[in-house]
């Protein structure tokens, strides 16, 4: 052990650990400030109107006027985010089990590096597209039929224009799919081969041994990944501000797949830059987007807990 | 026995649905590449690329301000994040097995699946309202939060790929610790590096919510460091609101050039880690 | 062979009988039941060859102990034996494997025979997520067995035989990963037993265990071997001197020396088998 003497401490290996350390304390005290500074600048807004701003419906930045209620965003984000994962899921799985247990290793390797490209693709490309071209297939293919057929139903009423709630779903669950299936795979791949071939040994068909032996292991690792799919869809702008018919304070709440809507994310894109800097509106944004902030770390927090107890060591290149 | 040909039945079920999920996914991605190339190609020109945008609602122009925006960003984030990132990777991987060490972790991974509008806000308030201006600092500041997690996981993991004997090697040569790391680990590990670096590249040049409120974006060539800037992304999002025809086709032109950055990119990380692949497989 | 017995060596597989067994089936009529008989099988994995040519066959209710030093084959030979081996991928395999004289390899559904032929691996692998009640009939209900009471049965049975019944009957519905380790493998071996198979094929099934776990799990094979014949493979030549009938060596993918255990050990035919058992390489 040695002794602590000044000189010996600026040694070059202390020094470079020093280094490295203050470097990687960089991300703890960025989300700090990001904390702080969140919190600091929507104070007033939550000092105007407590409580009532989570759950308040109306949305005028008049000035004079201001009504700040985030509750309609909230829901959008909500039900967009909900719609996404329903689809999402059980496909993201379905990649996961066939590109990991079930497909030949040779077309494992294109088929995996496809559906990664398709996470590589900006938000805003997805969003162009969704406006120019997907939007019309969800009109054409699901809304028309929907309106048509069952448009009875409140939760299918609207003119089916495509701008709304459902599209703005459907484009979350695909943008959703490679992050969980990735993660998925990790997580099918952390199981150990012992639990295969216990199956295996006891006369299980391949599809047996992956629900037995494999599944219920990874049980909690899936619930995981679908969870951090459930964190990226809350915090996708892009896309969503471009098919989702940007609707404002109680006209946003969602009671309808076909009703155009709003999420805390494409709120902030919209509104931001016109927002008066001297009225409470910039507060109120900067006061969704702690609302924001606090379910995407609550999320992220949640399922990283999740996947670490089943792929252990390392959360692998996610 | 029909329960036999009932699982058999189940097993090959399983099978045909994985197989149509993967299809599913793919074809997305198949029309967003037919659609880009299809209504972006006719938009280029030599104007497209060396022109500014006129008034609004006058075809012609270009986006040469756009290309040159990201081009600068993407430099700028680097300078930022890069550094900042390795050396955090480096921490993590070195001198990381503790409490500090587990915590940088935790929040790296926090980072990694964060909404990029809340920290294009924070850039905002920290950046912008301190400069009172829009700037390509403000860009790049909230650019590099969103790169420096990517950069320093795979920092970490590529380090952590070179074996001991190596660090033994060179620390029985008597070459103090910081030095064999930086020598002799580091580029050992620099194809994992490199390859974390030109994904979190990637990754930045299409991103659009934080430039929104912090380059906000321009009609005219990058003029200094201290005002607003434009870059591709946001020129996509603004293009695609407009009513004209011209606009979008624009718009489908600057998502060409994105996509073509951004997958190039993608396929370059794959091409250099092929071999790695494959001996781990 | 077994036929043509002089008098010495009738003499020795007697007081050896009377040592080693109790209660089986008259010693005539196992005599030419051979349960499988395997002719001339070959596996690889890849380009390397594992198995060369291996000919032999197993007795009916019996105990065959495989022994040989480490990377000689004796997991992938028993893992030939269920179709297993062919799980590896780039694994293949040639020659036949006849169950009751019909060949596994020829045609049939392996999860078939795995029905029939069951097998325990080194290390215990309960399934995690199941209780000890689920993790026995998990092979049941896998065919279809809904029946509770059927269920209960099968899972009774299976403990008793697999001598854990009473350790656990009062904690059926723990995880079955809550056990010991020699519990844990007599959970797989209840596991394995509840589908009925005909064959129990063994991976150094107590490597893992400590000597009493170990001590336990010898006496559990020698009292199945009633009912089951059993097919061992194991590293520790004392507990294949213990408790196997035959054994076979093998030394690097071929068959060296089988016969009777006692024969084997004390008198074998070849030097190889000599210089392994005396320790002289391992």
């Amino acid at each position: 052990m040695r002794t602590f003497k000044v000189k010996r401490f600026l040694h070059g290996d202390n020094l470079f650990k020093l280094l490295t350390a203050v470097f990687a304390s960089g991300v703890i005290i960025t989300l700090s400030l990001i904390v702080y500074n969140l919190v600091f600048e929507s104070y007033p807004v939550f000092d105007r109107f407590g409580f009532g701003f989570f759950t308040g419906v109306s949305w005028n930045p008049v000035a004079g006027r201001e009504l700040f209620g985030a509750f309609p965003y909230i829901l959008g984000t909500l039900v967009t985010s909900i719609i996404a994962l329903a689809i999402a899921v059980p496909i993201s799985l379905g990649i996961a089990i066939f590109l990991s247990e079930m497909s030949p290793s040779a077309i494992r390797v294109p088929l995996s590096f496809l559906i990664e490209l398709l996470a590589a693709v900006p938000s805003v490309i997805y969003g162009l597209w969704g406006l120019f071209v997907f939007r019309f297939w969800v009109v054409d293919f699901v809304e028309k039929p929907l309106s048509t057929y069952l448009g009875f139903i409140p939760v299918f009423q609207g003119t089916p224009f495509g701008l709304d709630v459902l599209t703005a779903g459907l484009i979350l669950a695909i943008m959703i799919i490679p992050t969980i299936s990735s993660v998925s795979r990790e997580v099918l791949i952390a199981v150990p081969n012992s639990q295969r071939e216990a199956a295996y040994s006891i006369g299980a068909t391949r599809w047996e041994s992956i629900r037995i032996g494999v599944l219920s292991y990874a049980r909690s690792g899936l619930v995981g990944a679908a969870i951090l799919g459930l964190g990226r869809s809350i915090g996708e702008t892009m896309a969503v501000t471009m098919v989702i018919g940007n609707a404002i304070g109680s006209a946003a709440i969602p009671t309808s797949l076909l009703k155009p809507s709003q999420t805390m994310a494409s709120l902030i894109a919209n509104e931001f830059n016109e927002a008066d800097p001297t009225s409470l509106h910039p507060s109120a944004l900067i006061g969704v987007a702690l609302i924001l902030f606090i379910f995407a770390l609550a999320i992220n927090i949640f399922a990283r807990f999740l996947v670490w107890r089943v792929v252990r060591v390392r959360g692998g290149s996610v | 026995m029909s329960s036999y040909t009932f699982r058999r039945f189940k097993d090959k079920m399983a099978y045909v649905f994985g197989f149509l999920c993967v299809l599913i996914t793919i074809i997305p991605l198949g029309s967003i590449l037919f659609e880009v190339v299809r209504n972006g190609f006719p938009a280029l020109n030599v104007e497209f690329f060396t022109g500014l945008l006129g008034p609004i609602g006058q075809p012609g122009g270009g986006i040469a301000n756009s290309i040159q925006g990201t081009l600068i960003l993407i430099a700028l984030t680097s300078i930022i994040g890069v550094p900042v990132g390795i050396m955090s990777g480096i921490y993590l991987a070195e001198f990381g097995d503790n409490r500090f060490g587990g915590t940088v972790r935790f929040f790296i991974d926090v980072f990694l699946g964060f909404p990029s509008i809340v920290i294009g806000i924070f850039a905002y308030l920290v950046i912008v309202l301190t400069m009172r201006n829009f700037s390509a600092i403000a860009g790049a500041f909230s650019l590099s939060i969103i790169m420096l997690p990517i950069v320093a996981k795979t920092t970490e993991e590529a380090i952590r790929l070179v074996p001991n004997s190596i660090r033994e090697a060179s620390m029985a040569l008597g070459v103090r610790r910081w030095r064999t790391i930086v020598s002799v680990v580091l580029s050992t590990a620099k194809s994992g590096i490199a390859t974390g670096v030109i994904l979190a590249i990637a990754r930045i040049a299409g991103e659009t919510a934080p430039l929104i409120m912090t380059i906000l974006g321009s009609q005219w060539f990058f003029a200094g460091f201290d005002g607003p800037m434009d870059a591709l992304p946001l020129r996509i999002w603004r293009m695609s609101l407009l009513p004209y025809d011209y606009a979008r086709q624009q718009g489908w032109g600057a998502a060409l050039i994105l996509i073509l950055i951004v997958l190039t990119l993608n396929i370059a990380v794959r091409f250099l880690t092929r071999r790695k692949y494959r001996i781990s497989m | 062979m077994r036929i043509k017995l002089d008098l010495n060596e009738l003499k020795e597989t007697d007081d050896l009988l009377t040592s080693k067994r109790n209660g089986t089936a008259q010693f005539s009529e196992t005599l030419d039941k051979y349960k499988i008989e395997i002719e001339l099988l070959n596996a690889w994995f890849s380009e390397k060859h594992a198995l060369k040519d291996i000919s032999m066959n197993i007795k009916a209710n019996s105990v065959t102990a495989i022994i040989g030093p480490s990377g000689c084959g004796k997991s992938t030979l028993i893992r030939c034996l269920n179709r297993m081996h062919e799980l590896t991928p780039k694994a293949r395999v040639s020659g036949q494997v006849r169950l009751d004289n019909e060949d596994i390899y020829a045609g049939i559904d392996p999860v078939i025979i795995r029905r029939k032929v069951g097998m325990v691996f080194q290390k215990p692998n309960p399934f995690p997520t199941m209780s000890i009640y689920d993790n026995v009939v998990a092979g049941l209900k896998l065919n279809g067995v809904k029946d509770k009471k059927k269920l209960d049965e099968a899972m009774r049975k299976s403990l008793e035989l697999a001598s854990l019944w009473d350790e656990v009957k009062d904690d059926l519905k723990l995880s079955g990963s809550s056990l010991s380790g020699g519990q844990q493998q007599r959970l797989c071996i209840a596991r394995a037993l509840a589908v009925e198979p005909e064959v129990l094929l063994m991976d150094e099934p107590s490597s893992a265990l400590d000597p009493i776990a170990t001590g336990k799990i010898e006496q559990l094979i020698i009292s199945l071997k009633e009912h089951y014949t059993i097919v061992i493979v194991t590293h520790n030549m004392q507990q294949a001197a213990r408790i196997a009938d035959y054994t076979a060596f093998l030394y690097l993918g071929e068959l060296i020396e089988y016969g009777d255990t006692a024969h084997l050990f004390e008198n074998p035919s070849k030097e190889l088998t000599e210089r392994y058992i005396t320790g002289k390489f391992g």
